[in-house]
Order: C-alpha cells, then structure tokens, then sequence
C-alpha cells in the first residue's frame, strides 16, 4: 500500500523522499512539522536583486547561496538545473515562503501556466501566538512590465508602511476606526510609490497589481483591499467569511444581484476595476473589520487560490480537511493550500498566506 | 582571449515513456590568435617527411618543396624539427645528437632547415612507428612546449607487423596532433586514417606531386592559427542516466564516445586538440529515465573546458509530453547529421567491400551513399561518389561500379568520406 502525502493527499512513491505533486518532503516517518528547507531564510529575495536582474535582463544569475535540489536534494548548478538529477529548479522568485513567527506564514507559487510569479506576499508578525501579524499579498498584472518587480517591491513596502502597528486609544470607536482606516489608505499609498519607483516612467505598459493586507492585533482584524486579491476569515467552528470585497467585473453583477457563482463564471468576471501603479484609477481601498471571537484561520490570498474555492463555506471545506490531514501548521496548511490550487489545474500565480488565531493548535478546538 | 561559445539544436520532447535524448550542439570560437603566441605556453611543430626507397624523384622533389614551403609558414619563435622517414627515423634537423631535439624558428633555423631538406636522398623501407616515437621523443625533449602538432607525409603502405603501429599511435595518442597526408596511391587510406583519427588529425590524398606544396602550406597555416592549445568536450548527465555516443559531427565525422575519460561521477570528457577560430558541431544521444508527462528535466551539460576551466556550455533538456505534435519531429540538424553519419560509413564499408571483391555489397552501400549525399545536399560526397559509381537512380540509390576507376579517385572517396555539410540555418 502506498503512502499518501501529508501536505496535499497524493499518493506517493514507493521510498519517494519528496511528494511528485507538491514537491514537499517525506520522511520515513512524516509529520505536519516536518517540512523542507526555505530558501527565502537561507537567501532572502530582496527587491534590489530584482531590479538589478531585471536591469541586466531575464535570465542574469542572481548569486546566492547553492541550495537544494527539490527532486534529490542534490546541489543545484549555476545553471539553475540539479547537478546530480538534472531536475529543473523553481526560480526563487518562483516560489517562495515566509515564516515570520510560528503562527503566521505564506506561501507565493508561480502555479502552472504562467512563465513567470507576479504575485508578491509581504508578511510580518510578533512571537506571541495571535498578538499582531501583518498580511500583505499583491497580484502583479501579467499584461503589464515587470509586474513581479513592482508587486514584491509594493508588499515589502506596505508591510513595513504597518511595522508600528495601527492607532490605538483613540477614543471612541468611530475616531479610531478612521484613524485605522488612514494608516491602512497610507499603507495602501505607500504600497504604490514603491511600485512607481520600480516603473520605467516610459514603459508603455506600466505595472500594476492588486492588494490584500490583513491586520490581525489581539481579536481585531482589519482589512483594506484594492482589485481581486482576497481575505477570508476561517473559523475552527462557525462559518467561514469573506472579509473583503472585490473591485472586479464580477463584483459589479453580484451588486446588481447575481449570484456569486454566475457572476463569476461570466464574461469580464475577471477584469478588475481598481489597482495600484502609475495607472491607478485612486488609492482609495475597500476597508473591513471583523471581531476575531473564537479560534480559528485568517487567509489572505491571490484569485490564483480562490479561482477554484470561492466561496466561503467551500474554502472553508478545503481548510478542515487539510488541517484534517496534518496540515496543522501555517505554513503547512498554505503549502497544502497552495499544492490543491496546482492540483485544479495551477492557471494563476497562487499566493496563501495564514494567521492562526485564538489558540496554538487548531486540532485541539 | 579567445572565447567560446556553444548553442544546442534539439527537439527536447519525448513522448510518454521515451527515453532517448538526441542534441547537435555548436562549439565555437573566436579569438583564438596565434599559436604559441597567447602566454599559454610554447608551439611545437614537426615535419615529418617519407624518405623511403619508393619516392620518386617526381614526388621526392614535390616532398622537398612542399616541406620547405612548411617551414616558411611556421611563425617565428615556434619550436621545431624535420624528420626524415624510412624503415628508420632520422633527425634531419636541427643537427643535435643530445639535449633538446627541437630549436626556434629564425630566419637562419629556416634557412638550415630548408638546407637540410634539400639533401633528402630517397633509401630503405617504410616504419611509421619510428617516426611517430621519435616525434614525440622530440616534443619531450623540450618541456616548453604544450602545442604539439605533426605533419606526416607517407607514399607507401607501412612495412612492419601491426601491432607495431597500434602500440605507436596509442603512445602518441594525446600526446601530440599529427595530420597525415598520402602521396600517389600506394598507400593505405586505412592504416594513414587511423594514424590521423587517434592523433585528431587530418588525412588526405595528394594524388599530383605539384599539389603537395600547397596542402602543406595550407596544414601548417591551419595549425599555426590555432592559438587555442587544447580542449576539451565535457558531457554531463544526470546519475543513472547513459551516454549513447558522443560524436564530433562537422566539419568532420569523428566518434568520440570511446575515447572519454571521467572528470567526476557523472561528467566525461572527450579530447578535442587545438582550436582555431572555428565552430564544430557534436552529436551527444543521452538515454535517460522516462518520466512523468509534463517533467521537464536536464539530459546533459554539454560543456567546452580549457585547462580544466569550462568555458562555454549548453543544455541538452527532456521534456515528456502526449503531445504528438511536439514529439514527433525529429530536430532538423540531428537528422541531417544522422544522415551524414551515415553516408561516411556506407562510402568506407563500400569501399572495404569493393576492395575485398565484393561488389554485390559495394553495390548496395555505395548506392546508399549516393542517396544520402543527395539527401543531405553533400555535393562535394556526390561528385567523388560519382567518379566511382554509374548513378541510375539517385533518389533510389541505385548504382552500378565503374567498369575502370582511376585508383586516386577512389582514395579521395575514402578520405574525404568523413567530410561533412552543414545544413543552413
């Protein structure tokens, strides 16, 4: 009998010591905790690396530290191939994953189809366990130059606009809010200079990108969107939430009262009427707060993901049965998350990143 | 400096479960400069000229000639000697019995040399083993020199037992180039090819005497303008996977896969000589594990090293697929090199078979051949092929042999039968 992966259910091969379909390692004795090496930690991506190999063109190496192959473990050649299997190797940009703290991680993929990961994530977090995260998940425009620049170069920028942490005693509750809801218009405005600053102010197709940042202090979660990228609030118990609200063709049918499903299967569900870049139509985000009362998963992501699970309860669905599985960690289960939108066919960049809120374990809940 | 640079041509998709990996890739290089002038270390070259009792006084005055003409062309400051062969080797010059066998090219060396070889009187028998022992006795005698290159001139079928000659060419076998050159038609394109092959040399017929000075003129510019002094292929595969041949395919049919040597595990290297400002294209088949549909994966790193550096390299990649469409094509250039192959084998086994009487067998490879020239667009293999066969059919292949054949003609058919086209790109 053959095993099954622990990250996205697939069977695995007899003695295989990474999963055929999402790449995730296998022990002889697999558990949730056990994952791979992070490249991100060992040659952290910076955005001057991108602009500089973008300067030079596609395909400059970038020098960084020999890291593992992800079929053998072998070392991996400047040429971007193994040296001892000869498997190609995810560029960085590729595919890559933060862990700022225990309970909150992410993951960004290029997916299947597309040549290149326009999707950024930005993510930070204090050690405690539900005390304060920032998630911040950018979806570059693929129509657009260099959109993987300008996307990470945007995350970056609006997790560090938030490294202070958002107003507090403010008074009453409404002159807090609008307090919060500047800082989040500032972030979203500091979000798109830096995607200007990476812009060649002559390109004829400038970068633009979509933003989702989710703010998690204590039992608050704000939410301040602009385009298509999503926040969903996943309880342990209770029903799961779509936070944010879409700035998309979809969108305007669902406003003009068709329902979810129809509005976005139709023509134009994808185009998105807001986003940030030199173009922006305004920097005004859609903001949300929602009380965090219970245990439970806060996701913000790219239609990379969402694409194949829209709908709340079904996304919801999709958690359970990953966290079911072992997938107990955030990382964990945005790697699974990730490994399930690959499986539905991985059209988009795909991007998960996870806060875990109320408890540290969610299989005790 | 010289730089190299190397492209690959293949079709990289393999239909499910297919496991062989078939590339060209073109090495070239430009830059190079001249020999022995790049600070790399010393050239050497050697002249070795047949002075058995057969030469003619025709071919014996051309063989003077051809060889002092030789000299004029080797640059100055390059180290040097001249042999003179029969059933023993003679240093003809420099005039030393001890020490270095080698001096400097000078305008009063060359003129010395030219002197010496002047005197050539043609006496006794024919053995190349002597000659090619005592050029690289010669090349030893100056460690210097790094760049070591031959010219051999033979009019006659070597006189001693075989074994001989083989234990000679493997004793100079990567130690020095050697191009070969045969004189009239009483020498054996065999045993001279075999001498040119293991020394990555050249061989080629000198039917006229009064061609000779410049073919040797010709082979010595040619060595002088490679001021790369050594090279080699290096073929990395992945583990498990095979090498099936690796083979120089331009500008001449040269198969390689015998003569590597392990770099490492996994990487192999193949001699390739001294480089000109010059491209050559390598035929690599790499037999691989098949794996899923939609894998893409590394099938080889075909890679030039000079002194142990690589200096060029390209990817030969597989990428399964059910995709017919993408699988079935095979990649122009490896057909056209597949074809070419081909053609060098059906000309020399046609020729063996015509030799040995069988003409049945000459026949049907000559008419083979025949057929792939004209496939390929080998004009220069058609019009050889033509001096030696009646052509019915080209496009069948069929053929009849010529009732009389001019001997040399059929000797410039065996020689030039590893010439390869290149197909346009």
């Amino acid at each position: 009998m053959s095993a099954a992966c622990p990250a996205c259910g697939e069977p695995l091969e007899d003695g295989a010591s990474f999963c055929e379909a999402c790449g995730s390692q296998v022990g002889a004795a697999p558990t949730a905790a056990d994952v791979r090496p992070e490249p991100t930690d060992e040659a952290p991506l910076t955005v001057d690396d991108l602009i500089v190999s973008t300067a030079l063109g596609r395909g400059a190496a970038r020098q960084h530290a020999p890291r593992p192959c992800v079929a053998c473990g072998g070392t991996v050649g400047a040429d971007g191939w193994c040296e001892t299997c000869g498997a190609k190797q995810p560029k960085e940009r590729d595919h890559f994953r933060e862990t700022p703290a225990p309970w909150v991680a992410g993951v960004c993929d290029r997916g299947l189809v597309h040549e290149d990961n326009e999707d950024a994530m930005a993510l930070s977090a204090e050690p405690a366990p539900g005390s304060r995260a920032v998630l911040v998940v950018l979806d570059g425009v693929s129509s657009s130059v260099d959109s993987d620049v300008a996307s990470l170069a945007g995350a970056r920028a609006a997790r560090d606009a938030l490294a202070t942490g958002l107003p507090q005693g403010a008074g009453t509750p409404e002159a807090r809010q609008a307090a919060v809801a500047r800082t989040l218009a500032d972030t979203v405005a500091a979000a798109n200079a830096a995607i200007v600053d990476t812009t060649d102010p002559d390109s004829p197709h400038p970068a633009s990108a979509t933003f989702a940042c989710a703010v998690v202090e204590g039992a608050d979660l704000w939410v301040a969107t602009i385009g298509d990228s999503r926040v969903y609030w996943v309880p342990d118990d209770g029903e799961p939430l779509l936070v944010s609200t879409d700035d998309s063709g979809a969108q305007l049918q669902i406003d003009a009262g068709v329902d979810r499903e129809t509005a976005e299967h139709g023509p134009h569900a994808h185009t998105i009427t807001k986003w940030l870049g030199v173009d922006a139509p305004d920097l005004v985000p859609r903001t949300a707060y929602v009380a965090l009362d219970r245990p439970g998963w806060v996701l913000a992501c790219s239609d990379g993901l969402w694409n194949y699970v829209s709908e709340p309860i079904a996304l919801g669905d999709r958690v359970s049965s990953l966290v079911a599985g072992g997938a107990t960690t955030p990382l964990d289960l945005a790697l699974g998350l990730v490994a399930f939108a690959n499986a539905s066919g991985g059209h988009d960049n795909i991007t998960a990143t996870l806060a875990r809120v109320g408890d540290t374990d969610p299989t005790t809940a | 400096m010289a730089e190299f640079s190397a492209t690959v041509f293949q079709n990289e998709y393999l239909p499910d479960g297919g496991t062989d990996v078939n590339a060209i890739v073109t090495v070239s290089c430009a830059g190079a400069g001249t020999a022995g002038q790049t600070g790399a270390g010393a050239a050497g070259e050697i002249i070795i000229v047949d002075t058995s009792g057969s030469m003619g006084p025709m071919t014996m005055r051309a063989a003077k000639e051809a060889a002092s003409a030789a000299l004029s062309e080797i640059v100055d400051g390059t180290w040097f000697a001249v042999i003179a062969g029969s059933h023993q080797a003679m240093l003809a010059y420099p005039n030393v019995s001890s020490g270095p066998g080698m001096v400097r090219m000078d305008a009063s060396t060359r003129a010395a040399a030219q002197q010496a070889v002047s005197n050539f009187v043609g006496s006794g028998g024919t053995a190349i083993s002597t000659w090619l022992d005592l050029a690289g006795r010669l090349f030893a005698s100056v460690p210097q020199v790094t760049q070591r290159h031959a010219i051999l001139l033979t009019d006659g079928e070597n006189r001693e037992s075989d074994h001989m000659l083989t234990e000679a060419i493997q004793r100079a076998t990567g130690y020095f180039q050697c191009d070969c050159r045969g004189a009239g038609t009483d020498w054996q394109v065999g045993e001279v090819r075999r001498i040119a092959q293991a020394l990555l040399g050249t061989v080629d017929i000198i039917p006229e005497p009064e061609e000779m000075e410049q073919q040797f003129r010709a082979m010595m510019q040619a060595s002088m303008a490679r001021g790369v002094a050594d090279a080699q292929l290096r073929v990395w595969t992945p583990q498990g996977a095979q090498v099936l041949f690796v083979r120089q395919v331009s500008p001449t049919v040269e198969d390689l896969t015998a003569r590597r040597t392990e770099v490492n595990a996994l990487t192999g290297a193949y001699p390739t000589g001294a480089w000109a400002d010059e491209s050559r294209d390598y035929h690599v088949a790499i037999r691989v594990a098949a794996r899923a549909i939609g894998q893409e994966q590394l099938a080889a790193r075909v890679q030039l090293a000079v002194d142990d550096q690589v200096v060029t390299q390209a990817l030969v990649k597989a990428t399964w697929s059910n995709n017919t469409d993408l699988t079935a094509g095979i990649d122009e250039q490896v057909a056209h090199y597949t074809g070419q192959t081909e053609l060098a084998a059906a000309i020399q086994e046609g020729l063996a078979a015509k030799a040995s009487g069988d003409d049945a067998t000459a026949t049907t490879k000559l008419g083979r051949a025949v057929q792939l020239a004209a496939a390929t667009g080998n004009a220069e293999a058609t019009t050889k092929l033509r001096k030696v066969v009646d052509v019915v059919d080209e496009r069948e292949g069929t053929v009849q042999l010529k009732a009389a054949i001019n001997k040399a003609d059929e000797m410039a058919l065996d020689t030039a039968s590893t010439k390869t086209t290149r197909v346009k790109r």
